[in-house]
């Protein structure tokens, strides 16, 4: 971008053009005060406080010199008495109508209107004793407070409310001296859609809004430290506030990945990191009762067992399941520990969630990440969302799309349940679960009838075209409609609009993949994107919304039985040769075990030795009755988690992990960026972080390994991983960076299959539809459905642990249409069990119409009345992935309320 | 008291030029031929047939029309601004918010004369390339809205607007958008907010309409008088136009008189006309034999005129330079009767209420300054006060974000200059002279009119009046809170406020 | 709403629905729409309110924040009888503010506040542009012009 040259203060100084005044003024040390002044926001529609007032040579009015641009000649001043005079009075104003009790205010000495009052000597205001506003606080909300006494009407907060976060929970009401931030109706904010996403309170510079006070006053913050969030693929950037080793608040930071959001989970989910309960020493299993013990001891014992085990039975006796919560050095020394021992039995997670995925889109595409970039998202035409409730699951993202819409983009929903993005979605298809394949395969029959996919992308860079013109031809949406039970005609409505998009990405998560045609569900989303040549162009893409914060580099990294780092077969010769020497061992030629396998087997009795590193399958697996006799039976389990779970039950040995807040590392989020984790405090207790676990477990196994810091391991993987070969700490100090990154002059890949697709042409893979294993019959009438909320994070060992969670979502809840609850006389509230044939679970009833009639949809989060008691585990052939989001299931009233 | 069931029939013109309301009153505004008839639509016939865009612009530059809403910006040159703009859509907007609380020219050129708008509008729409207009009006004015759909739904009709009009291969068509009570939307970036369907919070200027209005397009707003200029100005050539008024004001100005002149209404004038000849040749001089005071122009954002200002011609500048403005065009009289700090007062209170607060100076500052202004006119002030009140006058003109704060001071500053010693009077002697500010006042019992109703004395509710039925009352000074209750009950002008 | 007719109630929503269903552009409509909403309600419920947003796709804090912003809004019902009485400059300087307090007193009610019978209520109005009779109050669309206190009474009484 070009420069221009200016003045402020009689010193010359080039600026870039575009840049503010005020911007212009900070790069070049001259510091002016600002009060609703967001990089994030439109200036445009800011410039309310007026306290960064500035003249400006030539105009007749000071000018406020966060909402001016630069431009050439421009003569500026911030310092004269005119400009200082100024300022105190718009302080005097303010103060007058603000109780100013800095010393008992929670935001004392880090407030900016204390901070000016103090520069600009304000202490009182000769306008004090007027008309003052008297609200009363609003303390409802579970995260925060807010006092509109407070309020300096920065417009900061409703500014990203509305233009950010989108969700217009607050607003302006009133005008003149009556305005006020208000929620609807000036009702509370807690019968408000407030989402608690925070991000108001983030960009309040005063006290009005103010996370609630967690027993510790923040006199003044000791440190911050940037890191990622520790939930979801989002991967979003934060401050963590450090106060005598505690987190006690978190800021957003403008990266590439978020853009300046979080959701509530990053803003107020850290309440986790030092509860008491944290695992703070090893335990040994005696007698059925846990012990303390010192990490030698449990160590020892682990070490004894594999070498024991291994003697025994042989190394494929052995498995680990690694952990999409851990970094990338942390996996990459899990799976390298494994796999020294001899055996592939490693996977995790990724097993439950996009292994579909992975094999979908490696046969089509030849890479099964998320195609584009977070940001990308704003600049498509048209967003087509399935099987994802984004604004929940990656609400962050389900932004962006709202933002996108405000710009103008269209967007489809197909989905068995009016979630959020439903509600304001230009086409909405409320499917029947399972039943993706269908209507994609008729959406692209209606794209070919009517002449609209794109024939040149078609013949440059696709094959099999042929076969799925004939396989779709046969899929009219009239048929589809029947299997979907929605309208032919809006079948067609949505083909048509995502058809006609220069630019349309396609979002999907759990709802495509978790399927026993989740592979397919996965073509099909894939041919329907190739079809309109939506592959390889920004703004476009097929995008699976990866889960875990580090889903995507536990697979990168090699967690998975098959690969080792950066999708390397196992099966290769020539990989297998590298890591061998690299490594100094002798590795397995065969594909090891996948998770759902591992779990089975160990009850089976042909897994002797288990270690579980940050997972919870006693929650998170299909069909827990199953899984529980499965992990009763096993040999020996090592469970390394940083807090007691419902799965630690079943261990022989528990190892006291630090939280991603104790460590150094890196995870990946969904659009393939590498970024930093950085230790914030202190580990906790005797918890160690989990690569310094591995480490000592290996080393006391002789496979000693040797690195100071986890960049070290980094530069091993670069080394051994082409997909990361130019990535470094030191390059992703400020941003990550995304792969494919092969070496250290490459800038990252913004989106994927640009000039060319990945596996040289986009290859069609037409998939028929084929239905669930399991369907709604006489006896189980009802379809059952799993997923999340927007609060709870997985089997909630962190979310419970967050005393606002805990208050809104404290147990386990089932969604049921207004009419299925009409017939069997539910109400909202009523204790309800649900059945399946594989279990039953007691749970509350949620009356909502979001569900579709002859649903059930249950969070999975709850171990006390937990969904999976009822799932079926039947799984994809290819993916293994079992089939979470459909069985059938009946239920029956226990009680009202 | 008058009863009136149309809210048109007001016939009131004198001495006056008449541009913009040439038609107002002459013809059935109802009737589209009647509009025809006294050359209706020629003007629009002439651009499509004999100029180019960049002609009519160039017409009316050269005509030296500024802007009627208030701030006096050359009309031309602001169609050639959104002219040079490339985008596939452009808009007209035509401000007829009115927002000035005692004026009423857009009204009356709009009920009386509504096709002239909707023909300068589409000439605007030609020129600059645009081919979407909206009218932005208040909804206080029915008829005007009643008579604006009757005339676009004609023009409509007739093929003046709408898709081809004239046969001319160029769309325009005019849609109305209605204000909703908010003297702020008449401000051109709040304007565009509320027909976003928004809170009419004025926006940073730059980007002007003309970059980034409407819908982020570029757009030109005028006001009503500015295009009723236009089709005359087309008709009768630039020159004609130019050559009326003064040096860098041209043409003619309507003027809504009010106040305690003895004829009020409607009047349009050639710039250059003095403040006297308006007030005492049209405006019939004081009403009620009473004497002049002062004069205030341009609303609101304007100031106050004094007798030793009544041969000032008016013209922007020179309106400017006696410290007033021209605004859209009220002028209301005061006579000796009314109180100056009372009426910087009540300008105040209207700016407290329409202030959008949305800019700090504007929201703190204006309420600030209406309760100093109380406070002098509680007797309760002192001279201090004045210090602290230039000061943030200063400041609320110097750092609000629109043109409403930028401006809210003016009526304080210019009384506070103007009639400094009535300020005075109210701090240091607790006096009223023209005898409004009640606190200030003593009340007592006119003894000859007083019947002893007592009325008067179960009114006030202090038990400062004493007296038995039909017995002369009498008022007790120390207990007196000057709440005027007995002066509102009394029917016979028997108590007396001094 | 139950049996086979529709309520009264509901026949305003779906007149109001049909409105904003033949709106040739939803986008920006929402003043249009609130305009039509009171004259149809006579005021804007918050059940109106939260009605809009949904039609309109928009949250239902911003409906709320324009219907606080622009003054012609109102969420309190209006007496049959609305009295509006303008305190523009003209009328100002005509003793408009005598007028409304002599209104005022009559009724026993403030600005904004409706008669315990139902029957009138009081609004201010900034300007009517009939200045040249001020000062002056408004029934309905019927415009009383140069009231003095002392036609206040008359003026409520031929209503009565
Ligand atoms: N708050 C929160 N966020 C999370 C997580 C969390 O636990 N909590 N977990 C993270 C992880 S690991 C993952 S994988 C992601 C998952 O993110 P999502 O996939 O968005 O979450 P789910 O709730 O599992 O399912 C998404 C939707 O699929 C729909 N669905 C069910 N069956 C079908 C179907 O047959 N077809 C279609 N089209 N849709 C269907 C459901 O109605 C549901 O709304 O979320 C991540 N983010
Ligand atoms: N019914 C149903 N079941 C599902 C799904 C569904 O949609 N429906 N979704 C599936 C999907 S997509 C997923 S991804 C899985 C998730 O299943 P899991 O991965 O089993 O769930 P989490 O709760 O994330 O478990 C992670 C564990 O890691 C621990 N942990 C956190 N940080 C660290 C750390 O730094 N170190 C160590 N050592 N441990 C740590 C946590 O305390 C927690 O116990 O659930 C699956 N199960
Ligand atoms: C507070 C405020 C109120 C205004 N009200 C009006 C108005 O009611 N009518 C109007 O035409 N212009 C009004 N304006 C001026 C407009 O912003 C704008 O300058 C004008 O409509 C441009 O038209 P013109 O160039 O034809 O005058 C107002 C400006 C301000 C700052
Ligand atoms: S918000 Fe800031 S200025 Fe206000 S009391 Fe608190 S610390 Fe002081
Ligand atoms: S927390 Fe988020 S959703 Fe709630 S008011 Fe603030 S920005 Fe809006
Ligand atoms: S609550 Fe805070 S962010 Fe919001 S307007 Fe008030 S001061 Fe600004
Ligand atoms: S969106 Fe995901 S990554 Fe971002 S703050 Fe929320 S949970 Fe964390
Ligand atoms: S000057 Fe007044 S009206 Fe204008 S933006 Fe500021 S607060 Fe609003
Ligand atoms: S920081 Fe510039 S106006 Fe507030
Ligand atoms: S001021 Fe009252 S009608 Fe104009
Ligand atoms: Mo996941």
């Amino acid at each position: 971008m070009g420069t221009v040259n200016i003045t402020i203060n009689d010193k010359q100084i080039k600026a870039q053009l575009g840049s503010s005044v005020l911007s212009a003024a900070a790069k070049n040390g001259i510091h002016i005060p600002a009060l609703c002044d967001n990089e994030l926001l439109d200036a445009k529609n800011g410039a309310a406080c007026r306290i960064c007032v500035v003249e400006i040579d030539g105009r007749k009015t000071l000018s406020p010199s966060c909402a001016t641009a630069v431009s050439e000649g421009m003569g500026i001043r911030t310092d004269t008495d005119r400009v200082i005079k100024t300022r105190k009075m718009l302080l005097e104003l303010i103060i007058a109508n603000h109780p100013l009790d800095c010393d008992t205010c929670e935001k004392n000495n880090r407030c900016a209107l204390q901070t000016y009052c103090s520069d600009y000597g304000v202490e009182d205001s000769r306008f004090a004793g007027g008309e003052t506003k008297n609200y009363a606080p609003d303390t409802s909300n579970k995260f925060y407070d807010y006092d509109a006494n407070k309020c300096i009407l920065c417009g900061n907060c409703t500014r990203v409310c509305g233009e950010l976060q989108v969700n217009g929970a607050i607003g302006r009401a009133g005008r003149g001296f009556e305005t006020r931030v208000a929620a609807a109706f000036d009702e509370s904010l807690d019968k408000s859609v407030c989402v608690s996403c925070g991000n108001c309170v983030s960009a309040c510079p005063v006290d009005a809004l103010l996370p609630k006070p967690k027993g510790k006053r923040r006199s003044s913050e000791t440190g911050k430290v940037k890191t990622t969030c520790p939930y979801c693929g989002v991967g979003c950037q934060m401050n963590l506030i450090i106060d005598d080793n505690h987190v006690i608040d978190v800021e957003p930071v403008n990266g590439l990945a978020n853009r300046g959001l979080l959701c509530v989970k990053g803003k107020f989910g850290m309440e986790f990191i030092d509860k008491p309960d944290r695992l703070t020493v090893p335990l040994i299993k005696r007698n059925g009762e846990f012990v303390e013990s010192t990490w030698e001891q449990a160590l020892s014992l682990i070490a004894d067992k594999i070498t024991d085990v291994r003697d025994k039975h042989g190394a494929d006796a052995i498995a680990g399941l690694s952990s999409a919560r851990v970094t990338n050095e942390e996996n990459y020394l899990f799976q390298k520990f494994i796999r020294m021992l001899g055996t592939n039995n490693v996977d995790h997670c990724a097993r439950l969630c996009h292994a579909s995925t992975v094999t979908g889109l490696g046969t089509t595409l030849g890479s099964g990440a998320m195609t584009n970039s977070n940001a990308e998202i704003l600049g498509a035409d048209v967003i087509l969302v399935s099987g994802s409730n984004t604004t929940k699951t990656h609400p962050v993202l389900g932004s962006f799309m709202k933002q996108a819409q405000t710009r103008g983009a269209k967007l489809i929903v197909i989905e068995p349940r009016r979630i959020e993005l439903a509600q304001t979605a230009d086409v909405f298809l409320q499917i029947n679960p399972g039943t993706n394949v269908a209507v994609y395969n008729a959406m692209m029959h209606v794209i070919i009838e009517e002449g609209l996919q794109d024939k040149n992308y078609i013949a440059q860079k696709t094959e099999n075209y042929d076969a799925l013109k004939a396989l779709v031809a046969q899929c009219p949406p009239e048929i589809a409609a029947k299997i979907c039970d929605v309208h032919a005609d809006d079948i067609r409505a949505a083909a048509r609009l995502y058809a006609s998009a220069d630019k349309a990405g396609i979002f999907y998560s759990m709802g495509v993949t978790q399927h026993t045609s989740g592979t397919d569900g996965v073509k099909s989303v894939s041919n329907l994107a190739l079809l309109c040549g939506n592959v390889g162009i920004e703004s476009g893409g097929v995008n699976p919304l990866r889960g875990q914060n580090n889903v995507q580099g536990a697979c990168d990294i090699g967690a998975l039985p098959n690969v080792f780092t950066g999708y390397q077969k196992v099966t290769d010769e020539q990989a297998r040769a590298k890591f061998s020497k690299a490594w100094g061992a002798k590795l397995s030629d065969k594909n090891g075990l996948t998770l759902t396998e591992i779990i089975r087997k160990s009850g089976e009795g042909d897994i002797k030795f288990l270690y579980i590193m940050g997972e919870n399958p006693m929650v998170s697996d299909p069909d827990l009755n199953h899984v529980e006799q499965a992990l009763n039976d096993s040999e020996f389990i090592v469970v390394q988690d940083i807090f007691m779970t419902e799965t630690t039950a079943f261990a022989d040995v528990i190892l006291p992990a630090t939280s991603f807040a104790e460590k150094d590392g890196t995870f990946t989020n969904t659009e393939r960026r590498v970024q930093r984790v950085r230790k914030a405090i202190e580990p906790i207790g005797q918890s160690k972080a989990d690569w310094q676990i591995i480490m000592a477990l290996m080393s006391k196994m002789g496979l000693a390994q040797t690195y100071n810091h986890p960049n070290e391991i980094m530069d091993e993987i670069c080394q051994l991983t082409p997909l990361y070969g130019g990535i470094s700490f030191e390059r992703i100090e400020d941003e990550g960076l995304q792969w494919p990154c092969p070496d250290a002059s490459h800038p990252g890949t913004k989106y994927l299959h640009k000039d060319k697709i990945a596996r040289g042409k986009g290859l069609f893979a037409p998939a028929p539809y084929v239905p669930s294993d399991e369907l709604p019959d006489s006896e189980y009438p009802f379809y059952f459905s799993t997923g999340r909320i927007l609060y709870h994070y997985h089997t909630a060992t962190m979310t419970k642990r967050v005393e606002g969670i805990r208050k809104m979502f404290p147990k386990s809840f089932v969604q049921i249409h207004p009419k299925d609850a009409d017939k069997l006389s539910i109400r909202n509230g009523d204790k309800l069990i649900v059945a399946s044939r594989r279990g039953e679970v007691t749970t509350t009833a949620k009356v909502t119409d979001m569900v579709k009639q002859g649903l059930l949809f249950m969070p999975f989060h709850f171990a006390d009345g937990p969904a999976n008691m009822l799932t079926n585990p039947a799984l994809d052939p290819v993916a293994k992935i079992p089939e979470l989001k459909v069985c059938a299931a009946k239920i029956k009233k226990v009680s009202q309320t | 008291m008058d009863v009136v069931t149309s809210l048109n029939n007001m016939t009131f013109y004198k001495k006056q030029r008449r541009i913009a309301l040439r038609n107002c009153g002459v013809i059935d505004p109802e009737n589209i031929d009647e509009y025809i008839a006294f050359d209706g639509y020629k003007a629009l016939a002439t651009v499509f047939e004999q100029l180019s865009p960049d002609q009519v612009i160039d017409n009316v530059k050269q005509s030296g029309l500024r802007g009627r809403g208030g701030g006096g910006f050359p009309t031309g040159r602001k169609w050639e601004l959104a002219s040079a703009k490339q985008s596939d859509i452009k808009y007209v907007i035509c401000n007829a918010d009115e927002g000035d609380p005692g004026a009423f020219m857009d009204r009356s050129i709009l009920e009386g004369d509504p096709h002239s708008v909707i023909e300068a509008m589409t000439i605007c729409g030609y020129a600059i390339g645009a081919n979407e207009g909206k009218i932005y009006i208040r909804a206080e004015y029915p008829l005007a809205i009643h008579r604006l759909e009757r005339a676009i739904a004609d023009a409509r009709e007739y093929g003046f607007i709408g898709k081809n009009c004239n046969g001319n291969g160029f769309d325009f068509d005019i849609e109305i958008k209605y204000g909703a009570g908010s003297f702020v939307c008449g401000e051109e970036t709040a304007l565009i907010r509320s027909m976003e369907g928004e809170r009419g919070e004025p926006t940073m200027r730059p980007p002007y309409p003309a970059d980034e209005g409407y819908w982020g397009k570029p757009t030109n707003v005028n006001n009503v008088e500015t295009f009723a200029n236009i089709p005359s100005i087309i008709l009768n050539g630039a020159k004609w136009f130019a050559d009326i008024g003064t040096d860098k004001s041209k043409g003619t100005k309507v003027f809504s008189l009010a106040g305690k002149v003895n004829n009020v209404g409607l009047i349009e004038v050639p710039m250059g006309i003095t403040l006297r000849e308006v007030i005492y040749d049209i405006g019939g001089g004081i009403a009620g034999g009473k004497a002049f005071k002062a004069v205030q122009t341009g609303g609101p954002s304007g100031g106050c005129l004094t007798a030793d200002d009544l041969n000032t011609p008016i013209d922007y500048e020179n309106l400017l330079a006696v410290g007033s403005m021209m605004g859209s065009g009220g002028m209301i009289v005061m006579d000796e009767s009314d109180c100056m700090v009372d009426f910087a007062k009540f300008y105040m209170e209207f700016l407290v209420e329409e202030s959008c607060g949305k800019c700090t100076p504007c929201r703190e500052g204006t309420k600030r300054l209406h309760e100093l202004l109380a406070k002098i006119t509680q007797g309760e002030a002192a001279l201090k006060d004045l210090q602290t009140i230039r000061q943030l006058c200063e400041v609320v003109k110097d750092s609000s974000l629109c043109g409403l704060g930028q401006t809210a001071p003016n009526p304080v500053l210019s009384t506070m200059t103007k009639f400094s010693k009535e300020y005075l009077a109210h701090i240091t002697d607790h006096k009223c002279p023209a005898g409004k500010c009640t606190a200030l006042l003593r009340f007592s019992v006119d003894e000859g009119n007083c019947t002893g109703c007592t009325l008067c004395k179960k009114a006030c509710p202090t038990q400062a009046i004493t007296g038995e039925v039909k017995q002369v009352h009498y008022i007790e000074q120390s207990k007196c809170i000057r709440c005027d209750a007995c002066y509102k009950v009394c029917k016979f002008d028997a108590i007396i406020k001094k | 709403m139950t049996g086979c007719t529709k309520n009264k109630n509901q026949l305003l929503y779906d007149e109001l629905a049909h409105f904003i269903a033949d709106l040739p552009e939803r986008k920006g409509a929402l003043i249009s729409v609130l305009h039509k909403a009171q004259s149809i309600f006579g005021y804007l419920p918050r059940e109106v309110q939260e009605f809009v947003a949904g039609q309109l796709k928009i949250p239902v804090s911003k409906v709320y924040g324009v219907v606080e912003f622009y003054a012609f809004f109102t969420m309190k019902p209006k007496g049959q009888i609305p009295i509006s009485i303008c305190l523009g400059t003209a009328c100002f300087i005509k003793g408009a503010k005598d007028v409304l307090s002599e209104l005022k007193q009559i009724l026993s009610i403030d600005v904004g506040e409706v008669t315990p019978d139902g029957r009138f209520s009081i609004d201010t109005l900034r300007c009517v542009g009939t200045c040249a009779m001020a000062p002056v109050i408004m029934i309905d669309e019927k415009v009383y012009g140069n009231v003095e206190r002392k036609d206040v009474k008359k003026i409520i009484r031929e209503h009565q």
